[in-house]
């Protein structure tokens, strides 16, 4: 092992936080050059604020940044690409209608007012051969693949002569044949003199590639070792092992009648074999890692992206959900995972989004709405969430993020359905409205609420669960009950070691 | 939380009552300082010559708010109102025995056609609204055209009815008029305001200015609404294109050209947000109200020679947008964590960086998350 002595970019004690929520506390990373580190943890360890650091988007509270021994204080990302330091992601950023060439000195500033298109593409063609790359500098980079859009951005950052380069997840959308073709443009990085952050969810991968690995959790360091030191079940468990004690302690029930039952339930290209059933008063949670695919059931289940084979079946018969008008008609309600962009109408009142989706209920003769009745409704469900707001009037864009989460709930327990599938319900509100969604959900599951829970927080679908699906890359692991469970066995199956 | 009654009393009303309000204020405002500055400035005569020339504006405003509200645009109502007023007027020279209202339904009929065209096109063909309408806008006009070849219908070859509704009045009091053209404009601005706020297809059309995932969530049909605004929008330009018939008189080929601008400046004045879902056909009639007193108030003063007009009225317009934006901005977002009496509610709305623009613990990674977001809706 050789990693080279010769430290490149080092953050000590760097912490960041957002509101009720410690992103970062007091981390340690050090890079050191002609390296590959792989950083490890689950979703929400503080890799994704960790990068954003580093590459100047946001500001840590604390702590520093040192690179090649000078203070790093990189301001912006054009300003950190300067300096040294660039990132690239699972989804490239590229401009479509641009060239290979253009794509790559898009960010160069000394090239002179005129374009010399020819001179461009011959120190493209350059940089792509330091490389190994094989494309033509003068094709639009938008007709690439996902891989080839990446070996530009890679190509892009060593014409930037950059010192370190972040790949976040990049090889999540590849095929196996691009992933072996990145990894040797990584060793060829690192032959350069690069030091790369590679950041995966795939065990085996960082195996592969990396030279030492750091594990972070709950935006915490936990170690980095040469990847010599470690094992699978190493990393496993020192990712997982946060402290379930915070959570609610469901009511013990004996679940009921199945309601809802799919069997090999598919979309081409994005999840295939899911097969499970929920029964009345029973919480089905939904395991694994962003990308695993299970918001992808969820939006099949509720007709916004129809599966394409398999079957669901409620109550014993099997039923056909093309839209969401469907899945309502069949007594199935979905809460998204983005309460903006999905979720909610911001500039809408709160009885309004309450009522939205069933607002059929309210309208009296020629299509007249019944306000009394719809503002008697959604003053029940304020009362019985705990919505806190100026008025029923006030436009949800108002209100807290975990207020703005209950209204959202309350306008689809307001469709009284009979499965009731939450995706990531407590995704960025604080610890308080945290605990009275669980107590909620507890509540409905009681009232005899078959509910489907997606939730990337391990020990939440632990604590919540009856029983647990954990989704990998498109299928479905496996169903634990909630006694043979525990965080370990779960993430083992979510990352695919078990 | 302030102690004065009225102020947390404003707080309290809902935005789109604060936008109105404070429209008014602004016209009240305006209406004092042009007072101060024109002599013999409120009479009778200054008023009946904003309510006449403000019809066809206010009611295309009203047209123009029922599509934006939906997160559209109808670039082509001006042009609406040429083929509504031409075809009218030409109805009428051939009939001059026709009721006025089968006039004026010729005009909304027509309207209401050429706004189906738009409709359906933005709806089902899946073309972006103004896309489709810059392409009406001239395809109407030239059809117009080409129909009158060149010729005008002049006021003379019209039912003396027609030139008469012009000066007619319902009440008169001290030499202020209530015009009937004015007080038809009046019945449609509080018709729609009304239908808008109380029918289930008003609340949806917000709904889908609003959000239009969400409300594809909520099972709204989308395509249907968004046919029949443009229906309705169509409709209103017809009518706007009879009364442009009755206020000029004379129709020639290029008949209602450049209200088309006129009327997305009312809305969008009055409060009517053009990402859709916010604001009112109240609002809209105030902006072009204001809009139009404006212009017809700066002719009054002569240190503005005609030259500047154009140039000191954007800059009055602009200076109200920001003054209302500004007033509207400070006292709702108040209103928000007024009479909450929970301070910490507000402050993790100002930190809170939401789910979708920045990660916490227990958020996952914006970077990350992009495969399970990214689904084709």
């Amino acid at each position: 092992m050789n990693p080279g002595p010769e430290p490149v970019l080092e953050l000590r004690l760097v912490s960041k936080r957002f509101g009720a929520t410690q992103a970062l506390a007091d981390v340690e990373l050090i890079l050191y050059r002609s390296e590959v580190h792989a950083l490890v943890g689950e979703n929400g360890a503080g890799k994704s604020t960790l990068i954003k650091i580093a590459t100047g988007i946001y500001e840590p509270d604390t702590g520093t940044m040192e690179l090649g021994g000078h203070v790093f204080d990189p301001g912006d990302p054009a300003s950190a690409q300067r300096q040294g330091v660039a990132a690239i992601y699972q989804e490239p950023s590229i401009f479509p209608d641009l060239s290979v060439a253009e794509n790559i000195f898009i960010g160069h500033q000394d090239r002179g007012l005129l374009v010399d298109r020819k001179r461009m593409e011959q120190d493209a063609a350059e940089v792509l051969q330091r490389l190994d790359i094989d494309l033509d500098p003068s094709q639009p980079a938008g007709a690439l693949t996902v891989a080839g859009q990446q070996a530009v951005e890679i190509a892009k950052a060593i014409s930037l002569d950059v010192k370190v380069l972040i790949m976040d997840e990049p090889t999540a959308a590849l095929s196996a044949h691009e992933v072996d073709r990145l990894f040797r443009q990584v060793r060829r990085l690192k032959q350069l003199g690069v030091a790369v952050l590679f950041i995966s969810h795939r065990l085996d991968e960082v195996f592969e590639i990396a030279d030492r690995v750091s594990v972070f959790r709950d935006g915490r360091h936990i170690s980095s070792r040469p990847i010599t030191d470690v094992t699978e079940e190493l990393m496993v468990r020192e990712m997982v092992g946060r402290d379930p004690s915070e959570f609610f302690i469901r009511t013990p029930q004996e679940p009921g009648q199945v309601v809802l039952s799919v069997e090999d339930l598919a979309r081409h290209g994005v999840f295939r074999d899911v097969s499970f059933d929920v029964r009345a008063g029973e919480v089905l949670g939904f395991a694994g890692l962003v990308g695993a695919g299970r918001t992808d059931v969820a939006l099949a289940l509720f007709g916004v992206a129809p599966a394409d084979g398999g079957t669901i079946t409620i109550d014993g018969q099997p039923v056909t959900i093309g839209s969401p008008t469907d899945a309502l008609n069949h007594g199935i309600a979905y809460l998204s995972e983005d309460r903006r962009k999905l979720g909610l109408s911001m500039t809408q009142s709160v009885t309004t989004n309450i009522t939205l989706a069933t607002l059929d209920r309210y309208t009296l003769s020629f299509g007249l709405i019944d306000h009394e009745a719809e503002n008697r409704d959604a003053a029940g469900l304020r009362d019985r969430l705990g919505i806190r707001t100026a008025s029923l009037d006030t436009p949800v864009d108002n209100l807290s993020g975990g207020n703005q989460q209950k209204a959202m709930l309350a306008k689809w327990l307001n469709a009284e359905p009979r499965v009731l599938i939450l995706d990531e319900p407590t995704r960025g509100i604080d610890v308080g409205a945290k605990a009275e969604v669980h107590r909620f959900i507890d509540e409905l599951a009681r009232s005899g609420m078959a509910i489907i829970m997606i939730s990337s927080d391990l020990p939440e679908v632990l604590a919540m669960s009856d029983r647990i699906a954990i989704m990998r890359e498109g299928s479905l692991q496996g169903i634990r009950t909630r006694d043979d469970a525990d965080q370990e066995s779960v993430m083992a199956m979510a990352v695919g070691v078990a | 939380m302030s102690s004065i009654p009225a102020l947390s009393a404003l707080r309290r009303l809902r935005p789109d009552r604060l936008k109105e309000l404070s429209l008014v204020a602004l016209i009240a405002l305006a209406v004092i300082i042009f007072g101060l500055v024109v002599d013999g400035y409120y009479s009778g005569r200054f008023f009946n010559r904003v309510t006449t020339s403000a019809v066809i504006v206010v009611i295309l405003a009203a047209a123009q708010a029922l599509v934006v509200i939906s997160r559209n645009v109808d670039l082509s109502v001006g042009s609406t109102v040429g083929v509504a007023a031409y075809l009218t007027a030409d109805f009428l020279q051939n009939n001059s025995g026709a009721h006025p209202l089968i006039a004026v339904l010729i005009a909304v009929a027509v309207g209401a056609a050429l706004g189906s065209i738009n409709g359906l096109l933005v709806a089902y063909g899946g073309v972006p609204a103004i896309i489709v309408t810059l392409g009406t806008l001239a395809l109407f006009r030239t059809l117009v055209s080409l129909y009158s070849d060149g010729a005008n219908v002049t006021a003379d070859s019209l039912p003396d009815w027609v030139i008469e509704l012009n000066g007619s009045t319902i009440v008169s009091a001290g030499g202020f008029d209530l015009r009937t053209t004015f007080a038809v404009a009046i019945v449609v601005i509080l018709g729609l305001q009304w239908l808008l706020a109380r029918m289930r297809w008003g609340r949806r059309l917000y709904a889908i200015g609003s959000n239009p995932d969400a409300a594809a969530q909520a099972g709204i049909p989308a395509r249907r609404l968004t046919m029949w605004s443009f229906v309705g929008s169509g409709a209103l330009a017809g009518l706007a294109g009879f009364m442009f018939m009755v206020r000029v008189g004379t129709v020639s080929a290029t008949a209602g050209s450049g209200l088309e601008l006129q009327s997305v400046a009312a809305a969008v004045v009055g409060g009517v947000s053009i990402l859709g879902g916010t604001g009112t056909v109240l609002g809209a009639f105030l902006g072009a109200i204001l809009i139009d007193t404006l212009r017809l108030s700066l002719v009054r003063v002569p240190q503005v020679s005609e030259f500047w007009r154009d140039a000191v009225l954007g800059v009055l317009v602009l200076i109200s947008v920001i003054t209302d934006s500004v007033l509207t901005r400070r006292l709702s977002r108040r209103a928000g964590s007024a009479g909450v009496g929970n301070r910490m509610e507000a402050s993790t709305q100002a930190v809170e960086p939401t789910a979708s623009t920045a990660p916490s613990p227990i958020t996952t990674p914006v970077g990350l998350a992009t495969r399970e977001e990214s689904i084709d809706v």
